[in-house]
């Protein structure tokens, strides 16, 4: 059901040596990378989930090469999980700017939505109908499917 | 017949018009121009950057390799050295004066000397040997949050990306800290991005000069490009990455200004006395970028 991605392996695998998500053809590529694996025929499409633990920089021209492009083309749900400030600070406008939102996982397993707010509230409502999320006894959300 | 440019004694964003117009006037001849640093006691990493966008102008301008005397007092000749200037400048000018092998970016003010920026892998460099020095000096010595020192990365990032995206040729960026006695009496960190390519207004023309009309022009173009958004991309995600330096800058009052060619706009911080949007000035090809981040305390933001 969740279709796994490591952000720092995929970047590896990309333009080899360094460790950070900069500049619109570094995007592209992570991007066409993550595409292929979202498409094989053992993965399950609908959520991605993009771990970005190890990743140093990231800036709004990767942000909206990666994450809001397969947003907008190709899954329903990402899933980001090792997120920083400094990487919220580059998703968070590109998402806006495009009237999108994904959902961020927390240390603690509860789940949150960034991005546009109305887009956040009905991804989190979607997640729970789907029964791919439920709520917790705190009043947060929870993944249930791991 | 050679023509003369002179260097500014002070040579930074403030001197620059003055540079340009001399620039202007010599570059109207189509001769091979002399660029003269002789006197200079002081360049800013603007000027830096800014005179190797002359110099690249100059080359594609015509015919010879434009000359370049080099500065005679010994402590600038050594910073313009250690800032990585001359290591740029061997490839465009044909240099006169003695010049002193130094390694670059040695100093500790020297955050990143002077450095081609001509493809993406060159940004991922940048990048990269920026955040080690950028994280201890913007904590220790400008008093910013440990964090803001990604969205500093961010910002060098995008600021570098336009020469690659728009520019149409290669471009340099240098950055370095100093403490700026005669605006602010405090440190400040200063990213300087300049290069000799087409400029914003014909870069944004296919997909804007419609628009404005009669107002289009170099200002138009840039007010487009940092007020609006507006990209020469028609990909709705473009153009974010001078949105998203400047909003970087208003959280730690920092200021940025473009000046591409007739016109520079910027965002005026509270300690500076700039003009917002000046049109007018001397042609200078291409686009030149100056980010400024203040030592945070009181008058900053």
């Amino acid at each position: 059901m969740i279709c796994d991605i490591k952000m720092q392996a995929v970047l590896r695998e990309s333009v080899g040596e360094y460790g950070d998500l900069v500049t619109r053809p570094t995007g592209r590529a992570v991007r066409e990378r993550i595409e292929r694996t979202i498409a094989a025929p053992e993965a399950d499409p609908l959520i991605a989930r993009m771990d970005f633990a190890g990743v140093g920089c990231l800036d709004y021209s990767c942000a909206d090469e990666i994450v809001a492009k397969l947003l907008r083309d190709r899954v329903r749900f990402l899933l980001l999980v090792g997120l920083t400030d400094g990487h919220r600070e580059a998703i968070e406008p590109v998402l806006q700017g495009h009237r999108l939102a994904v959902v961020i996982q927390r240390d603690d397993g509860t789940l949150d939505a960034i991005g546009e707010a109305a887009a956040g509230v009905a991804l989190l409502r979607e997640l729970v109908e789907r029964r791919m999320a439920r709520p917790t006894e705190g009043g947060a959300i929870a993944l249930v499917a791991a | 017949m050679t023509r003369l440019v002179e260097v500014p004694g002070q040579f930074d964003d403030r001197t620059f018009d003055a540079f340009a117009a001399a620039f202007a006037a010599a570059a109207a001849g189509g001769e091979r121009m002399l660029f003269d640093a002789h006197a200079a006691e002081w360049a800013s990493p603007y000027g830096l950057v800014g005179l190797l966008a002359a110099g690249q102008a100059a080359r594609k301008n015509g015919s010879e390799r434009p000359l370049l005397t080099a500065p005679t007092n010994p402590d600038v000749l050594s910073y313009w050295a250690r800032a990585g200037f001359f290591q740029e400048a061997g490839e465009l000018f044909e240099v006169h004066g003695k010049v002193p092998k130094i390694k670059p970016a040695t100093a500790s003010d020297v955050l990143l000397p002077v450095t081609p920026v001509r493809a993406a892998e060159d940004v991922h460099q940048v990048v990269s040997n920026i955040q080690q020095r950028a994280s201890a000096i913007l904590a220790s010595e400008l008093l910013l949050d440990p964090k803001a020192t990604m969205g500093f990365a961010m910002a060098l990032s995008e600021s570098c990306q336009n020469i690659v995206e728009h520019a149409g040729t290669g471009g340099w960026v240098a950055v370095q800290s100093y403490h700026w006695r005669r605006k602010l009496a405090r440190r400040v960190v200063v990213i300087a991005v300049a290069d000799a390519g087409v400029g914003f207004r014909h870069s944004l023309e296919p997909t804007q000069a419609k628009r404005f009309g009669d107002r289009w022009g170099d200002g138009a173009a840039l007010e487009a490009a940092l007020i609006n958004g507006v990209s020469r991309f028609r990909d709705p995600g473009r153009g974010q990455g001078l949105a998203g330096i400047t909003r970087y800058l208003a959280r730690w009052g920092g200021k940025i200004s473009i000046r591409s060619g007739t016109a520079r706009i910027s965002v005026v911080p509270k300690w500076d006395d700039d003009v917002p949007l000046k049109e007018g000035l001397a042609p200078f090809p291409g686009a030149q970028v100056l980010l400024i981040i203040p030592e945070q305390g009181s008058g900053t933001t």
